[in-house]
């Protein structure tokens, strides 16, 4: 016997089956796969450097065993061949130096003096790169060791690679006070849309008072953390159709007992941001930077600050 | 003025009683749980027989709009926002996928898979949830069993003019002794409307598909398990109000419910149902060249649900206790798009995946005092909890705002109804809480086009407390019947988004960052009066006035409180044609709120006519209709008309509908 009410209600169901189960449909964004397709993250250090001096066998270690442009954290460990022991009862000194096509030679901030960690059993230190290795520029590192008996040297090419995470730029200006003044971001290498605590390197170039007869001399490429200043910060998205978008809550950064300068970034969405800086030194002056409109200006690009650095996530 | 009102809470509720009856039909005692409800059995409006759940919703006392384009209109309850009320569809919880409010849950049912609309006001709606203005309770259609294989069917289809909508609504109903099952099916499709200067309202298309299933199975002669479906889509809807529109929105609502009668217990009725239904919805900007900002707006709801009540009666009492329990996860994602589309996009989370679960158990009791008096008292418990996932994005805003929060919702309510000679009256009052919505809660720059601001949720909003009182008094004979509602709500923490000093706005059309804070108080006034006169057996008319007011603490208005409004009928029956006229309007806007985006509405007066005419059609039943709204064809916009567009112009509409 025909039955209607079966063919009625099988059609009505396959419609609704039909719909329920088509993908038609946008998938949702994976956030964390959002996040770190735009930048990796490097969190092991791998060896980038090995040398021999002497008796002794060098490895210097940094993030995903690359030098990059910017700031870079050093590990370095020392390594007696004759006996295969690590040592940590020798001083130890780096000095970076680059070699221009005109053979004139420069630096960046560094630290020349590496300190032993006992908790993690390396030297440890910085050394922010203000450019990358290419046929023009040439760089290496001058390492010294002194242990009881003598001081030895040598040197080795290194390769400097550009850092492709801008997250970890460099910005290096003429200061106010006609100082050389170099901001190396640490930290964070992967932003998230929240507040990010973010840190940096300040450093300045001490001139040499006298010039040198010998190379390489640490006097003619020194340069020292500065103390007490400011880095007031203003974050804005660049983009004309974000208008000067800005985020609240933002802490200015200030030194702590690392050197380094530690503040608050909230990043209310990934993208282009701007970071703008007011650096201010330890008497209240401004070294470099100037305020930025605070106007919402949908179309137009926000104006940046004379000192700023650019990032993206 | 708070304490006046407890005082007026606990005098209703003592409020003693002089005489006793019992209702032997048990039946109407369990009917009697819903009193004071309004529950429109009829899907029509006095002047259109094919509406839709909105016209048919707009048609309440209670209900006024927000409409941000011909579609989805998101419904006020005693002009409060959905916040503030539990929308349900028969008993369950389903969440709006869209940051915006574009998909109000009555925009995923349609017209003919639904019975009926249970409206009610303040903490009686309790029961569905916690809730401050009350709850709509939108029923499916229900087919009952049969001793003889029955086979029903409807079929409606019309034409609107105006906007050149053309729907086709379809109905199947099968039955037996063991098996009951309903279908639907409809499809409406809608071009721009054009106002009354003749001018087309740009954005105000829609189509919407709609379709439902149910099948129930008699397990014992006492026993049933049914199987309910619903799915819903909307495609290329305009919102005319807002600078982006639907691209699509589909909404799945499923069920499996058991049902339990007993006979001569005290246990009358036990009825559980477990429930699942998922929202999706996505926004399209590429309609408006205009933006200066591409953007992907999708958004995403699931819930999990359990309802189960029990209804008990013994003697003079009838209670029914429900439990309900929900999960919800609300997503909403932003990415914008550089005007150089090689720069990356920029994303975040307007949602930021925020779950919601909350268990409550409520008690609803109707109690008959005496023969003219009966008193409905009863309360819940709810636990309510939050949690957001990627929390670090309320900390910008917020640091150190916990992830989780869990809230304890408690509401009382009480009753008291008098029938002498030809009054009825009736007092009572309530009390209860009700958590932040999502939006509230946890949004994150979702962007208001109605006073251009960016919202950020606060996860540390205290509860909104509401105090209430509502009386009635009505006059009814054969030829008359008189209503005078009233309601007063003091909410204590009334959530509302104020301008913050901090952040700046991220979409480009908005003006600035305002976060939702808890005003101190905020007190609202409903105050409704209907008349029903019978001028002869074949001449009807209906009357309605409608007064509102709504305040902050510093007595400053609160937005989106409807102006007096006004609405009269006048119904004429002649054999098997009927005529219909009616008026309606709102007054001058005066009590407007522009510290909250409002601008004054002036008021407006529009005039309908409708006549339909009932025949057969080889037996079966077939009405037909032909009306006019706005016949001077009047240029006019509410007070909720969002950003002021204009409402329809002169619309010709007719329908026929064939019952099978």
């Amino acid at each position: 016997m025909f039955k209607p009410h079966y063919v009625v209600f099988s059609c009505l169901l396959f419609v609704i089956l039909y719909f329920a189960t088509s993908s038609c449909t946008i998938d949702k964004t994976d956030y964390e796969d959002e996040l770190t397709t735009e930048i990796p993250e490097y969190i092991d250090y791998e060896e980038a450097v090995k040398l021999s001096i002497g008796n002794y066998n060098i490895s210097i270690q940094a993030l995903n065993g690359t030098l990059y442009t910017g700031y870079n954290d050093i590990r370095l460990t020392v390594t007696n061949s004759s006996t295969n022991q690590e040592v940590s009862d020798v001083d130890v000194t780096l000095l970076p130096i680059k070699t221009n096509a005109i053979n004139e030679t420069s630096s960046g901030p560094h630290q020349y003096h590496l300190n032993y960690n006992n908790e993690n059993g390396y030297y440890s230190g910085y050394v922010v790169f203000p450019n990358k290795s290419d046929v023009a520029n040439h760089w290496q590192f001058y390492i010294g060791i002194t242990d009881v008996y003598e001081t030895l040297t040598a040197s080795q090419d290194i390769n400097v690679a550009e850092q492709s995470n801008k997250n970890l730029n460099m910005t290096t200006f003429l200061g106010h006070d006609n100082d050389m003044y170099y901001i190396a971001l640490v930290a964070p290498q992967s932003p998230k849309i929240a507040e990010n605590k973010l840190v940096a390197g300040i450093y300045k170039y001490n001139p040499p008072a006298n010039t040198s007869t010998t190379f390489p001399d640490p006097e003619q490429f020194s340069y020292s953390e500065v103390e007490n200043y400011t880095l007031k910060l203003d974050p804005r998205m660049p983009e004309p159709s974000m208008g000067n978008h800005s985020s609240p809550n933002n802490k200015d950064l200030i030194q702590e007992e690392d050197k380094l300068y530690h503040g608050v970034v909230n990043y209310t969405m990934t993208g282009n941001w701007t970071l703008n800086f007011i650096l201010i030194n330890q008497n209240g002056k401004i070294v470099k930077g100037t305020e930025v409109p605070t106007d919402f200006t949908p179309g137009i690009e926000g104006a940046k600050s004379e000192l700023f650095i650019d990032i993206l996530f | 003025m708070k304490h006046l009102f407890l005082l007026f809470f606990f005098w209703g509720c003592t409020l003693s009683a002089q005489n006793t009856k019992t209702k032997q039909d048990s039946i109407t005692v369990l009917d009697a749980v819903e009193l004071k409800t309004i529950a429109k059995s009829k899907l029509e409006t006095d002047l259109k027989k094919s509406v839709t759940v909105d016209e048919f919703l707009a048609s309440s006392n209670n209900i006024s709009f927000i409409k941000r384009g011909g579609y989805a209109w998101e419904p006020l309850l005693n002009n409060m926002s959905t916040e503030r009320s539990a929308i349900t569809i028969d008993g369950m919880h389903v969440f709006g996928a869209c940051t915006d409010k574009m998909d109000p849950i009555t925009s995923y049912v349609e017209s003919n898979n639904l019975s009926s609309i249970t409206i009610k006001s303040g903490q009686e709606g309790g029961q569905q949830g916690a809730t401050v203005a009350g709850s709509i309770d939108l029923k499916r259609k229900k087919t009952m069993f049969s001793d003889q294989e029955t086979w029903k069917g409807a079929y409606q289809t019309g034409y609107e003019f105006n906007n050149q909508q053309f729907f086709n609504l379809g109905n199947v109903s099968f039955s037996n002794t063991k098996l009951a099952a309903d279908g639907s099916i409809s499809y409406r499709k809608a071009e721009n409307y054009s106002d009354g200067n003749n001018d087309e309202v740009n954005h105000s298309q829609f189509k919407k598909f709609n379709t439902s299933l149910g099948f129930s199975y008699k397990t014992s002669a006492l026993s049933a398990v049914k199987i309910d479906a619903i799915f819903d889509v909307a495609k290329d809807v305009g919102y005319s109000a807002l600078p982006m529109d639907l691209w699509l929105s589909r909404a799945l609502i499923t069920s499996v419910s058991y049902k339990q009668l007993f006979e001569d217990k005290t246990i009358k009725l036990w009825d559980s149902k477990l429930y699942y239904n998922t929202v999706e919805h996505y926004m399209d900007d590429t309609t408006r060249p205009e933006n200066l900002v591409h953007m992907d707006m999708p958004g995403w709801t699931t819930t999990y649900g359990l309802l189960s009540k029990v209804k008990l009666q013994k003697d003079n009492l009838s209670s029914e206790i429900q439990l309900n329990a929900y999960d919800n996860l609300s997503i909403a994602e932003m990415r914008m798009y550089p005007q150089d589309y090689s720069e990356t996009t920029m994303f975040a989370y307007s949602w930021p995946w925020v779950t919601t679960r909350y268990v409550g158990l409520s008690l609803n009791n109707a109690l008959d005092i005496s023969y003219n008096s009966q008193l409905n008292f009863g309360g819940s418990l709810g636990v309510h909890y939050n949690y957001s996932k990627y929390v670090e994005f309320n900390w910008i805003f917020h640091p150190g705002a916990p992830q989780e929060k869990t809230r304890l919702l408690p509401s009382l309510f009480a009753n008291y109804n008098v029938q002498l000679n030809d009054f009825d009256f009736s007092i009572g009052g309530g009390y209860g809480h009700r958590a932040p919505s999502v939006s509230e809660g946890y949004g994150y720059y979702i962007y208001n086009s109605f006073d251009r601001y960016d919202y950020i949720g606060n996860p540390d909003l205290k509860n909104e407390v509401s105090y209430e009182a509502n009386a009635s008094a009505s006059y009814k004979t054969e030829k008359i019947k008189i209503e005078g509602n009233l309601n007063y709500f003091y909410i204590d923490n009334y959530i509302i988004g104020e301008i913050l000093s901090m952040g700046s706005p991220m979409n480009y059309q908005s003006v600035g960052v305002k976060g939702y804070t808890s005003l101190d108080y905020a007190t609202l006034f409903n105050a409704a009066l209907n008349l029903e006169y019978a001028i002869t057996n074949n001449l009807h008319l209906n009357g309605t006035v409608t007064y509102a007011k709504g305040q902050d603490q510093d007595q400053g208005n609160l937005p989106f409180i409807r102006p007096l409004s006004y609405l009269a009928t006048l119904h004429y029956q002649y054999k098997n044609l009927n005529f219909q006229t009616s008026i309606n309007g709102d007054l001058e806007q005066v009590n407007y709120s522009p510290q909250y985006g409002e601008d004054q509405t002036p008021g407006y007066t529009i005039w309908n006519f409708s006549t339909d005419y009932t025949f057969r059609i080889k037996n079966k039943k077939t009405v037909f209709q032909v009306g006019v709204e706005n016949i001077l064809n009047t240029y006019y916009s509410t007070y909720a008309d969002w950003g002021n567009i204009p409402r329809m112009g002169r619309n010709v509409f007719t329908s026929l509908k064939i019952n099978l």
